[in-house]
C-alpha cells in the first residue's frame, strides 16, 4: 500500500464497536467556517417557528396589526422581575436593572444590581394593561460617570400571550431573549434573556376577540394551546419568548388540563407530578419549534413533543424554507408583523407572505401524534438499517457517514443546512456560528467547557506580566562577521541577504518579510564564538558611530567614551554575544535582544483592525489576512465597534487575549487539547474537515507572531513540542509522553525489551485513525515487508517518533510556521527554548506559593521531610521566572489552572502537584509532566538542593531527560 | 499494516486453541478490528447462560490497548450497565504491547467467575455482594436466566 494512503476502515458501522466505549466519530471537535453563507443572517430563526404545530392545530389570526387602543377597558397586572442572565462581554461586570414600560409610557424601575451577570431582581409591580398593550422591557446598566448603557431589550405584545392562554395570566413565567441593537450597522444580536412572571389577569377573551377584525378560529387554536400549557409545558409564544404556567397552587390549574392530548398515554397530572425542574422545561420547549421532522424521503412526519429530556429533542427543520424575516427581531412594527405571521397562520391571507415557507403539516398531526413515543427520532436524512447480526445502525444520508451510536438529535438552537456546493453544515442560531462537524453532546461538553473560560480570559489577561519595559532596555552588543564565519556557516537562510553598510559594518536583510538586523540569522541565539567582553556596569551602553566604531555611554555621568569601561579581560565561559554565558542565559538579557530586533525593524504608523465581538475571529480573520504581512508589525490600532476609545495598548491586549482563546474554539476544530490536559493546544489532524484549513493555520500563525512582536499576551499556550517546533528543534521520544502517554509507554517498552521473542508482529509501517479513516504509513521505503527486530528497533524507534510528532498535522503546521515567519523571521526566536517561547507568549503570573504547597501531594516523603521544607525555602525564595520555570519543569506549563493548585490536571483527569522520593543525592531531579510529578532525590543540604534544582530546571534537555 | 497483521495472527491462534469458556470467537467481515466472541463462564451464578462480548482494537494496536464491551447485559459488580468492563490488563498503565488478546480474554473470564468487589464498577451490586451473598447470587441468577444467551451444546 502506498505511503499515506488513506483507506476507509469498512463501513464506519463495522468498526465502531459499542458506543459507550468507543464512540466513532473518533474526533470530537468541528469545524466553524466563517465564510459560510447565512451565518450572520437569521439570528436563532430556529426559534421563531410555530408552536402551533405541537398542538395540532392550525389556525388563528393576526391581532398585532389591529392592535393600537381600539380597547379602552384596563386591567390589572401583575408583573414580576424575576432575574435575567445576561451575556458577558467586558471588562467590568454591570449594574443592570430593568426598566418596564406599559405602552412606552408610565415607566416601572427595579432596584439595580451590582456587578452582575446573572442579576436576580424579584420585585413585583402592577400595572395597567388593555388586551393589546405592548410591554417593552429593558435591561440597562447603571453608570455613575455616564449615560446609563442598554444591555438588551425586547418588546412584547399582550395580545399574543393572551391568545396563546385563553385570557389568563396566573403565574405565567415568560423567558424573554433580549436584544440589543449595534448602532454602526444596525445588527440585532441577542445580549442575554429574562424571567418575568405576569399573574391576576383573567379576560374573556370572546370579549377581546370581537374587537378584533379577523376574529376567526382564534378559539380553536387557543384550547389547544392552553391545554398544553397547562401541562406544564411552555409554550414558544413566538420566536424568543417562551412562556409557561407555574404550577405553584393547584388553583391555578386550568380546566382544560385533563383533556391535554398527550400522545404518549401520559395524562397530564403524572406529567405535571413528574415536571422536571424549570431548566429542562426550558430546554425541551426551545425545541418544539423544530418540529415537524422531515425524514429523507421527504415524508413529513411530524413527531410528539414527548421527549421527558433535552437531550431527545425531535431534528430541526430543513433551513432553507424558512424567511429571513422570520428572525425574532421584535424591536420594530413590520418585524413585528412578520413574527406574528409564524404562529397565526391561515385565516390571514393579507398578511405578509412570510409564512409561506413553513413546513406546518398540521393536517396529519393527530394521527402521528399516536405514534408511540420510543420510536426513533432521527434527523433529516438519516435512516436505520440492521446489519447481518441484526443490530441497527445508522446511516446519514447527508454526510454519507454510519454509526452505531443513534444520532442525538441536533441542541436547541441548532440547523442542518447545505452551502451551495451540496455540502452539509450546522448553524449554531444560539451563538450565530456554523460549523462542519454534527454537534453531538461531548463536542457541545468541550464548547461549553471553552465557553466557560470566556469569563476569565480578560481577568487573566491582567495578570500576566513579563518585566517592565525598562528593563529591557536593549544593549545591542553585536558580534562582527568574518569572512571565515560565513564559510563554515553555508549559504544564508532563503530570502536573506548580506550588506554592508558604508562604513564596513556586515548587516543582513530579510527580503521576504522587510526585515534588517546586525546578526547573522544562521548563527542568531547560538554559541558559535567566544569574544573577549563582559557585561557593561549598570548604566552602560554600547553604541556605534556613523563610522561604525563603537563607543560607551555612561548613562550615569552622560558621558560617552571610546574606552571600554570593563576592566581586564573577564574570567568566565564566554557566549556568542560576548557576554558571559551565565548573563545570556538570563531571560532577561535574551528578551531584550528579541524586543531589540522587534523595535529596530518597527514599522511608522500604525494599522487599524476594527471587529466585533460577536464575530471577533472573522473579522480578525479577514483582515489581518488582507493586509501585508510586513503591515501587521506597524503599530495596532484595534477597535471593537460600539465601544469606540483610543486604543492605548489596553484595547489591543483584550484583543489578543479574546481572539487567541477564540481561535481554539473547538468548534473550529483548528486545535485541540494535548492529552486531556487542559491547557496546552496542540493541531488537530482533523482540521481538514473544514475546507479552507490552511488558510486559517496561515492566519493563526501571523497572529501568533504578532503577540510576540507586539508584546502581548495570549490565552492558552501550545505543547513543549510545538514550541520545539517553531524553534526548529528536533523531537525526541521524551517528547511524545507529553501528547500521548500510552503510546510513549509502549514505544519505551519496545525500546527497553527484548522484542525477538514475543511475537509483537511490529513492521516498518503504521496505521492511525481521523476521523474514522485508518491512515496507513509506510516508515521506510517497503517498510511493511520488514519486521521490527531487536537489531533494527533503534531505527523503529527513531522513525515512529518522528512519525508519532507529525501525523496527520504536517501541511498545517508549515503553513502556520509560514505565516508566522511572514511577520516575525523565525531565526529571530532561537534566543529562547521553548520553555521560554512559553514564557514571552503567555506571560508570568504570580503564583501563589501556599496554594501551590497546600495541594502538593508526596511519595516517599512527607511534608515535614527535610528536602521537602528545603524545596519550599526554596520556592519562597525564588523570583517569579523561577517559579515559572519550576513549574514548567514539572507540569508541563508555567500556567496554573484558573482554580488554583487544586484544580491541576493530568493526562488521565486531576493530578495534583507531586513531590517523589527518587535516587541518590547525585542525580538531577527529574520531572513526569503527565503525572505533574517531581523526582526529587533526597540532597544532603539546602545549597545542594538548589544546585541540582537550579540546573535542572534552566537546562532543557539532557540529564533530567529520559 | 501493523495492526491486521497481528490480529489475524491472534485470531487464528485463539480460533484453534478452542477454549471451552470463549467460544465463537469471529473478527467482522470487513473490519479486523473488531471481534466479537461468546463469554460462557464456569462459576455460579454466571454458569446458567452465556455473554456476548465485543472487542475493539484501535488503528494503533498494539501500541494502544483493545477496548472490551458487553453485549449481553449482566448482573455484576465490576460490569456497568453499558457494558463497560474495567479490566487492568488492558488499562492506560499495564498496557503493554507484548499482551496478547488471549491473555486478555482469560483475565476478563477469570473477573467474571470471580467478582472484585473491591474495584467495582457498579458499587451497589458490590455492596450486595459483600453484604448479602446469597441475596446476590440469586438476583444475579435469575438476571442471568433472563438476559443471557444459550449455552453452547457441548
Amino acid at each position: 500500500m502506498a505511503d499515506g494512503n488513506v483507506q476507509a476502515a469498512g463501513a464506519a458501522a463495522s468498526r465502531a464497536g459499542n458506543g459507550a466505549l468507543d464512540a466513532p466519530q473518533t474526533v470530537n471537535n468541528s469545524a466553524g467556517n466563517p465564510n459560510q453563507p447565512g451565518t450572520s443572517a437569521a439570528p436563532a430563526a430556529a426559534g421563531s417557528s410555530s408552536s402551533i404545530s405541537a398542538s395540532g392545530s392550525a389556525s388563528g389570526s393576526g391581532s398585532g396589526s389591529s392592535n393600537g387602543n381600539s380597547n379602552q377597558g384596563y386591567y390589572q397586572l401583575s408583573v414580576t422581575i424575576e432575574e435575567a442572565s445576561l451575556r458577558n462581554n467586558g471588562f467590568l461586570k454591570p449594574n443592570p436593572y430593568v426598566e418596564l414600560l406599559i405602552d412606552s409610557k408610565s415607566k416601572r424601575k427595579t432596584d439595580l444590581v451590582k456587578n452582575s451577570y446573572l442579576p436576580k431582581w424579584n420585585e413585583e409591580f402592577t400595572v395597567l394593561i388593555t388586551p393589546n398593550s405592548t410591554l417593552h422591557f429593558k435591561v440597562l446598566d447603571h453608570s455613575s460617570f455616564r449615560k446609563d448603557a442598554m444591555l438588551g431589550e425586547r418588546v412584547i405584545q399582550l395580545a399574543h400571550i393572551l391568545h396563546h392562554y385563553n385570557g389568563r395570566c396566573e403565574y405565567l413565567e415568560l423567558t424573554i431573549d433580549l436584544f440589543v441593537t449595534s448602532k454602526s450597522d444596525n445588527r440585532q444580536t441577542k445580549s442575554g434573556e429574562l424571567v418575568a412572571i405576569l399573574n391576576g389577569l383573567k379576560l374573556d377573551m370572546s370579549k377581546v376577540v370581537q374587537l378584533q377584525q379577523n376574529g376567526t378560529a382564534v378559539q380553536a387554536v387557543n384550547t389547544a394551546v392552553s391545554d398544553a400549557a397547562a401541562a406544564g409545558r411552555s409554550c414558544m409564544i413566538y420566536g424568543g419568548v417562551r412562556a409557561r404556567m407555574r404550577l405553584r397552587s393547584s388553583n391555578a390549574e386550568p380546566p382544560a388540563a385533563t383533556r391535554s392530548p398527550q400522545s404518549n398515554g401520559i395524562s397530564s397530572e403524572q406529567r405535571r407530578s413528574a415536571a422536571p425542574p424549570v431548566w429542562e422545561q426550558q430546554q425541551q420547549q426551545v425545541a418544539q419549534p423544530q418540529q415537524p421532522l422531515r425524514l429523507a424521503n421527504g415524508t413529513a412526519a411530524a413527531v410528539p413533543q414527548t421527549a421527558p429530556y433535552p437531550q431527545q429533542p425531535p431534528a430541526p427543520v430543513p433551513a432553507q424554507q424558512r424567511p429571513l424575516t422570520q428572525a425574532p427581531v421584535y424591536a420594530n412594527g413590520p418585524m413585528e408583523n412578520g413574527a406574528q405571521g409564524t404562529y397565526m397562520l391561515s385565516g390571514t391571507p393579507d398578511q405578509p407572505a412570510c409564512g409561506t415557507g413553513i413546513p406546518v403539516s398540521n393536517g396529519s398531526d393527530p394521527q402521528l401524534q399516536t405514534q408511540p413515543a420510543e420510536d426513533e427520532l432521527l434527523p433529516a436524512g438519516w435512516e436505520i438499517r440492521l446489519d447481518q447480526y441484526g443490530r441497527r445502525y445508522y446511516v446519514d444520508h447527508n454526510t454519507r457517514s454510519t454509526y452505531w451510536e443513534k444520532p442525538t438529535p441536533l441542541p436547541p438552537g441548532w440547523e442542518i443546512r447545505k452551502d451551495v456546493r451540496g455540502r452539509v453544515y450546522y448553524v449554531d442560531h444560539n451563538t450565530r456560528k456554523t460549523t462542519w462537524q454534527r454537534p453531538n453532546s461531548e463536542r457541545l461538553m468541550h464548547f461549553q467547557h471553552w465557553q466557560g473560560q470566556r469569563a476569565h480570559v480578560v481577568a487573566q489577561g491582567n495578570q500576566r506580566f513579563l518585566y517592565s519595559q525598562q528593563q529591557q532596555q536593549p544593549t545591542a552588543v553585536t558580534a562582527p562577521v568574518t569572512q571565515d564565519d560565513e564559510d563554515a556557516l553555508g549559504p544564508l537562510p532563503d530570502g536573506w541577504e548580506k550588506k554592508v553598510q558604508s562604513d564596513n559594518r556586515v548587516y543582513f536583510v530579510n527580503h521576504k518579510n522587510r526585515t534588517t538586523q546586525w546578526e547573522d540569522p544562521r548563527t542568531q541565539g547560538q554559541e558559535v564564538s567566544l569574544i573577549n567582553e563582559g557585561p557593561l556596569p549598570p548604566g552602560w551602553e554600547i553604541r556605534y558611530t556613523a563610522a561604525g566604531e563603537r563607543f560607551f555611554v555612561d548613562h550615569n555621568t552622560r558621558r560617552t567614551t571610546f574606552e571600554d569601561p570593563r576592566p581586564g579581560a573577564p574570567k568566565g565561559a564566554k557566549g556568542v554575544y560576548g557576554v558571559p554565558r551565565a548573563y545570556e542565559r538570563s531571560f532577561r538579557w535574551k528578551l531584550s535582544q528579541f524586543r531589540y530586533l522587534c523595535q529596530s525593524n518597527a514599522l511608522p504608523s500604525h494599522i487599524k483592525i476594527t471587529v466585533t465581538r460577536q464575530t471577533l475571529f472573522e473579522d480578525s480573520y479577514h483582515q489581518i489576512m488582507r493586509l501585508p504581512a510586513y503591515e501587521l508589525r506597524r503599530r495596532l490600532y484595534i477597535i471593537f465597534r460600539g465601544e469606540e476609545g483610543l486604543d492605548y495598548g489596553g484595547v489591543s491586549r483584550e484583543w489578543f487575549f479574546l481572539l487567541s482563546h477564540e481561535v481554539l474554539n473547538p468548534m473550529y476544530c483548528l486545535f485541540e487539547y494535548a492529552n486531556k490536559n487542559n491547557y496546552s493546544l496542540q493541531i488537530n489532524p482533523a482540521s481538514y474537515v473544514n475546507p479552507d484549513h490552511l488558510q486559517y493555520f496561515k492566519f493563526i500563525g501571523r497572529f501568533i507572531a504578532m503577540a510576540l512582536y507586539h508584546g502581548r499576551f495570549i490565552y492558552s499556550g501550545f505543547t513543549m513540542p510545538f514550541y520545539k517546533r517553531m524553534l526548529n528543534k528536533k523531537l525526541t521520544i521524551k517528547d511524545i509522553e507529553t501528547i500521548d502517554p500510552e503510546f510513549y509507554n509502549s514505544l519505551i517498552w519496545v525500546r527497553d525489551n527484548n522484542i525477538d521473542e514475543c511475537g509483537l508482529e511490529l513492521w516498518f509501517s503504521v496505521d492511525f485513525e481521523v476521523l474514522g479513516q485508518i491512515i496507513h504509513h509506510e516508515l521506510k521505503e517497503n517498510g511493511e515487508k520488514e519486521r521490527v527486530t531487536e537489531e533494527n528497533k533503534e531505527e523503529y524507534i527513531t522513525l515512529m517518533t518522528e512519525w508519532r510528532m507529525t501525523r496527520g498535522i504536517e501541511q498545517q503546521t508549515k503553513t502556520f510556521l509560514e505565516g508566522f515567519n511572514e511577520v516575525v523571521p523565525l531565526e529571530w526566536l532561537k534566543y529562547f527554548d521553548e520553555r521560554e517561547l512559553e514564557l514571552i507568549l503567555c506571560g508570568m503570573q504570580d503564583v501563589d506559593v501556599e496554594d501551590w504547597q497546600r495541594n502538593t501531594i508526596y511519595r516517599h516523603y512527607n511534608r515535614n521531610s527535610k528536602q521537602v521544607v528545603w524545596f519550599w525555602q526554596f520556592v519562597r525564595e525564588t523570583d517569579n521566572e523561577k517559579r515559572a520555570r519550576l513549574l514548567q519543569f514539572v507540569t508541563g506549563t508555567c500556567r496554573v489552572p484558573v482554580g488554583g493548585f487544586a484544580e491541576l490536571m493530568g493526562s488521565n483527569g486531576p493530578q495534583r502537584f507531586c513531590i517523589e522520593k527518587v535516587g541518590k543525592e547525585t542525580w538531577l531531579p527529574r520531572s513526569h509532566t503527565c503525572f505533574n510529578r517531581l523526582d526529587l532525590p533526597p540532597y544532603k543540604s539546602y545549597d545542594q538542593l538548589v544546585e541540582k534544582l537550579t540546573f535542572a530546571i534552566e537546562e532543557t534537555e539532557g540529564f533530567c531527560q529520559e | 499494516m501493523t495492526a491486521p497483521r497481528r490480529l489475524r495472527k491472534e485470531l487464528v491462534d485463539l480460533q484453534e486453541s478452542s477454549l471451552k469458556s470463549f467460544r465463537d470467537i469471529k473478527a467482522d467481515d470487513d473490519n479486523l478490528l473488531r471481534w466479537t466472541g461468546l463469554i460462557v463462564p464456569d462459576n455460579p451464578p454466571y454458569n446458567k447462560g452465556a455473554f456476548r462480548i465485543e472487542i475493539n482494537f484501535p488503528a494503533e494496536y498494539p501500541f494502544k490497548p483493545p477496548k472490551i464491551s458487553f453485549k449481553t447485559k449482566i448482573y455484576h459488580p465490576n460490569i456497568d450497565e453499558k457494558g463497560q468492563v474495567c479490566l487492568p490488563i488492558i488499562s492506560t498503565e499495564n498496557w503493554k504491547p507484548a499482551t496478547r488478546t488471549d491473555q486478555v480474554v482469560q483475565a476478563l473470564i477469570a473477573l467474571i467467575n470471580d467478582p472484585e468487589p473491591e474495584h467495582p464498577l457498579r458499587a451497589e451490586l458490590a455492596e450486595e455482594f459483600l453484604k448479602d451473598k446469597k441475596k446476590f447470587v440469586k438476583n444475579a441468577e435469575d438476571y442471568t436466566r433472563k438476559h443471557s444467551e444459550k449455552r453452547p451444546a457441548d
